[in-house]
């Protein structure tokens, strides 16, 4: 693994990191009441975005030594990992303002987070044409890998701000059901491209198959079968969709939601769900860069 | 202007591994630290088999991934089309490892610079001859222009009918004989 753990770690973090600000900019205009999860999206995405950007100078070796290099990571157009370090660092600059803007509680700038929205957008999808344009490696080289990582930075945005709000207020995730009706859509679309992406790669070339048979049957089998697939998928579509089913039926008597929310119940499944899912999207990186068989070339 | 590249005549390898310690030397590399494989490929079914080693390092593409994913512009082209690496701009992202079809780069852990064949670009300039070609005990190896039809590797190129390794992966400079 020329790319390992530390690598998956920073585009797990990037993911989430754009995720998070999409969660809170979503809440902020579905759910004015639910400023738990709006405060927690915009306080956790600057940071974790800084966590990952830590990790990428840790493993750029060359640049930890001698840090001034890090500024000609501006200079090639060509390369998609210079124009990502623009998304990246103008993300970051808006995600840092917004966060600071809440925690000081004035009002944020309506145009300033549309162009957050934006640079969120295009952070999440960067990682994924960041490997996604590696000829080299097959796997990758597919379309459908950069909207996988959109959707899945989304849905480990969802969980990792639905983590962080239910710990401050364990009340707070039953009022804001259509976030957790729109992660069950995302969570249902990532099993479904995981398949298409596989299905398709497998079949065009002779290094893409054997990277998916690493995952399915060969080395990297049980953390795919039982860490992306059971854990970081299976149990959150089954823990979330039972969870909007019983909803359904608390909606009819208002008393019913009122019980529910502010019983105990509900919170140990959010936290195993948003848990899971957070577990899912980093194994699911992690996967990919471990299973990248290059271009077979003699 | 001349455009350098190299036939490698895997009919006359015998892997002996003298172009990888010479490789070394030029290039003052530790030991574990090369930047010429050898890959061995077995053709054929039995009894009517042929054995071949295969030496591979950078191929100085023409249009060089690792050219164009390098954020810094560390990696580039001369005019020589020799592809080279500053070490200076180098931060060690290891995109290029990543991007190039051949495994040819290789991370020293003491600068963290990604570093590969130079065509020993300093020899050249002086009218020498890359260390692999020069230490080559059978002359599997050629190096010269290959823009000059006159040049010997141009002449065994067409002789030959030598082959990149992957054409369908991009132009590259060194040509293999197999």
């Amino acid at each position: 693994m020329v790319w390992g753990t530390i690598i998956a770690a920073y585009l797990f973090l990037a993911g989430l990191s754009a995720g998070a600000f999409l969660t809170s900019s979503y809440a902020a205009r579905k759910y004015p009441d639910a400023k738990i999860v709006r405060i927690v999206g915009r306080l956790i995405s600057p940071i974790l975005m800084g966590i990952g950007l830590l990790l990428l100078i840790v493993d750029a070796e060359a640049g930890l030594k001698d840090p001034l290099r890090f500024i000609y990571l501006f200079t090639n157009f060509s390369s998609v990992m210079t124009i990502g370090t623009y998304f990246i660092s103008f993300f970051m600059m808006a995600a840092a303002y917004i966060a600071l803007m809440e925690l000081l509680k004035k009002d944020i700038n309506k145009m300033l987070e549309y162009v957050g929205i934006v640079l969120a957008v295009a952070t999440a999808i960067y990682t994924g044409f960041l490997i996604g344009v590696i000829g080299a490696v097959p796997l990758w080289n597919t379309a459908i890998l950069p909207i996988l990582f959109v959707v899945s930075a989304f849905s480990t945005g969802i969980a990792g701000t639905m983590l962080v709000s239910a710990f401050v207020d364990k009340k707070v995730i039953h009022h804001v059901i259509s976030i957790k009706k729109f992660h069950l859509t995302l969570l249902i679309s990532e099993v479904f491209l995981i398949f298409t992406m596989f299905l398709i790669t497998s079949s065009t070339n002779e290094s893409a198959a054997q990277s998916v048979s690493m995952l399915l049957s060969g080395e990297y089998s049980g953390l795919f079968w039982l860490g992306l697939v059971v854990v970081g998928l299976i149990v959150p579509i089954a823990i979330e969709a039972l969870e909007l089913w019983n909803a359904k039926k608390l909606h009819q008597t208002p008393a019913g939601l009122e019980v529910a929310a502010s019983g105990s119940h509900g919170i140990a499944a959010t936290m195993i769900t948003e848990s899971a899912v957070l577990a899912g999207g980093f194994i699911l990186r992690y996967l990919l860069l471990a299973a990248a068989v290059p271009v077979i070339f003699i | 202007m001349a455009r350098y590249g190299m036939v490698i005549d895997t009919r006359k390898c015998v892997g002996c591994y003298a172009c990888r310690v010479s490789c070394q030397m030029q290039n003052e590399l530790p030991v574990e630290e090369s930047y010429i494989k050898f890959y061995e490929k077995e053709t054929g079914v039995f009894p009517n088999v042929k054995n071949e080693i295969i030496p591979v390092q950078c191929q100085h593409c023409e249009d060089a991934p690792c050219v164009s994913v390098c954020p810094t512009k560390a990696t580039y082209t001369t005019k020589e089309g020799i592809v080279l690496v500053d070490a200076d701009k180098c931060i060690g992202c290891k995109y290029c490892m990543v991007a190039c079809h051949y495994g040819a780069r290789t991370q020293d852990h003491n600068t963290g610079v990604v570093e590969k064949c130079r065509f020993c670009a300093e020899l050249v300039a002086e009218g020498k001859q890359p260390a692999c070609v020069s230490t080559c005990i059978s002359n599997a190896r050629i190096f010269g222009d290959l823009d000059d039809p006159n040049s010997e590797v141009s002449k065994a190129i067409v002789k030959m009918n030598a082959q990149p390794l992957r054409p369908d992966l991009g132009k590259a400079k060194i040509y293999y004989v197999r």
